[in-house]
């Protein structure tokens, strides 16, 4: 497939092509993927720690830690997404590529959602039983975080893209993105913390799709004309 | 009209006419503000459920109501720096930005402080316009961090613009989140937010000549702002050298 | 006449009471002038300093070139600050 991708190129390939890239490279360097991971394990058990180990607490605040965590750990693995491209001169090279650049971010971006979100969202229901989640809520949040995780890295990709060729941008990237992820929080922790009072979460899911689908189609293209504003 | 449009953007022209306009709209200002202060402090009747206290939401709605102009005017700017690379739209934009997180500021103070002695609290989580407001002053610090984080200045023009117009829909999304999940966290104040409506005819004249004043102001502030971004980026031009010229040292 | 009536306030002790809320709407008002003359001071104020550096420059631009003193040496002052 690779030498007939190479030589007629499609769009469809180059993304594909990208998207293997993007995980050969992070799978090489496993640091990018380990420490976002045990920054959020580690931080989640920090809670207990600071507010009480009594588990009716626990309950009460486990969706919004969860969800905290996941905001935090993602702010820092957004980091890598366009830095090391940008270093090598990698990313020129795909500015320059005859493919639209919207589906070339978006190969990245979701070569790094597989590689930073998916280990977060596959760890949760571990975290979530220490922290002492209802048991009903244990699909919703699995669920909330399947459909947030990514809209995070979408949202993120915007404002990595903006300040790609700054010497030090970790808090910077946190003053912009922050603000951006409110909507997800919200629902998110809305859509777990109803299914453990025993109420349907269907439309918080509903609504946290429809926030996906739109960064989905937006996102992606902003950060390609990002992108082009930065590294130029 | 597209040389209209041109003319619109070189900020000689700019330069020269807000020049001409400048000594009129600081007088409409201070005339709107001073009689709009003295009538909401001297001639405004008590309400009768706030008593005095009506007269902070004077000041408070006229700024909270002149801030949420902000995003809008900068997703504009922004949108006409990106597709028309208009050197003033950024000028505007850039100083619209810290203008505007000031403004939040005001409003998220005034607001509290309105809120202490009408519901109790200085702070209340249930109101969706303070979280939502406190939201826009977040992504305004944003877009100045940004700003002063990107040393070429071409490129934080495009991408403050950028942020602009992406903020300027996440403050809509921020506000409709932030009022749904108001609605399910159901409010614990023992007072009703709506008791600002209870106002009488005075008050609202009272309040629409103060907006009137504060949005008069915003656009003294930002052209005089805008003037000083025009000095230093254009001071190269053979126009500002002779300005600079004619004007007696050290006193412009 | 209808000026002199129309004020709630029967003496200036009360005026400044504010029926009890004194702190709130003062410091609101107080805040507000702030707010607004600073926001208007501050760009008076970097105007001057910033005429004063753009004349400075201009003077300095003249008299490395040595050259006259009336404004044709603002073309000097271009190759000057072209070349610095």
């Amino acid at each position: 497939m690779d030498s007939t991708a190479l030589n007629k190129p499609s769009t469809w390939s180059a993304f594909a092509l990208t998207l293997k890239r993007d995980l050969l490279i992070a799978f090489k360097r496993k640091n990018d993927i380990v420490n976002p991971f045990m920054f959020f394990v580690i931080v989640v058990s920090l809670f207990p720690l600071a507010i009480s180990p009594e588990p009716t607490k626990l309950a009460e605040i486990a969706a919004g830690v969860i969800w905290i965590a996941v905001l935090l750990s993602a702010m820092l693995s957004m980091d890598s997404l366009f830095r090391a491209d940008f270093e090598d001169g990698s990313l020129e090279m795909l500015l320059l590529s005859p493919h639209p650049l919207f589906f070339l971010v978006l190969a990245k971006n979701i070569a790094h959602w597989i590689v930073s979100g998916l280990p977060v969202v596959i760890a949760s229901p571990l975290l979530a039983y220490m922290l002492k989640l209802p048991g009903d809520s244990y699909l919703t949040l699995l669920l909330s975080l399947l459909i947030g995780t990514p809209t995070l890295s979408l949202i993120g990709s915007i404002a990595v893209a903006l300040t790609v060729g700054l010497g030090s941008r970790g808090l910077i990237l946190a003053v912009i993105t922050l603000p951006f992820s409110v909507p997800v929080l919200i629902f998110g922790t809305l859509a777990v913390q109803s299914s453990a009072a025993g109420l349907p979460a269907g439309g918080y899911l509903a609504l946290m799709l429809a926030i996906l689908a739109g960064s989905l189609s937006l996102a992606p293209l902003t950060s390609a004309a990002a992108l082009r504003i930065s590294v130029s | 009209m597209w040389l209209w449009f041109a003319k619109l953007g070189s900020p000689k022209w700019f330069y020269e006419l807000s020049t001409k306009w400048l000594p009129w709209l600081t007088a409409a200002m201070v005339l709107t503000l001073g009689v709009a202060t003295i009538w909401a402090l001297l001639y405004l009747p008590p309400d009768y459920q706030q008593g005095y206290t009506s007269r902070i939401l004077v000041v408070h709605v006229a700024v909270a109501g002149t801030s949420l102009a902000f995003f809008p005017l900068m997703a504009v700017a922004g949108t006409i720096t990106l597709v028309w690379k208009m050197k003033l739209a950024d000028m505007v934009a850039k100083n619209a930005a810290a203008l505007g997180a000031w403004f939040s500021f005001i409003t998220l103070a005034t607001g509290s402080l309105w809120g202490s002695v009408s519901w109790g609290t200085w702070w209340e989580w249930s109101d969706s316009r303070l979280v939502s407001m406190l939201f826009q002053f977040f992504l305004l610090l944003g877009v100045v961090s940004l700003r002063s984080a990107l040393e070429d200045s071409e490129k934080a023009a495009k991408a403050c613009a950028l942020l602009s117009i992406v903020g300027c829909i996440n403050v809509v999304v921020i506000k409709y989140s932030v009022e749904w999940w108001n609605t399910l966290h159901q409010p614990a104040s023992p007072v009703s937010m709506e008791s600002g409506s209870a106002n009488g005819p005075e008050f609202w004249i009272a309040t629409a000549l103060m907006i009137l004043g504060v949005y008069l102001f915003l656009s003294v502030s930002l052209i005089l702002s805008t003037r000083n971004e025009i000095l230093q980026r254009e001071r190269k031009a053979l126009w500002v050298q002779e300005l600079l010229a004619d004007t007696k040292s050290g006193r412009g | 006449m209808d000026l002199i009536s129309g004020i709630q306030f029967d003496s200036f002790a009360e005026f400044l009471d504010m029926g009890g809320y004194s702190f709130n709407v003062w410091a609101v008002y107080g805040l507000f002038v702030v707010f607004i003359t600073v926001n208007l001071y501050v760009p008076v104020l970097r105007r001057k300093s910033l005429i004063r550096d753009l004349k400075r420059r201009q003077t300095l631009a003249e008299q490395a070139h040595g050259a006259e003193v009336n404004s044709a040496g603002r073309h000097k002052l271009e190759e000057a600050e072209g070349n610095s």
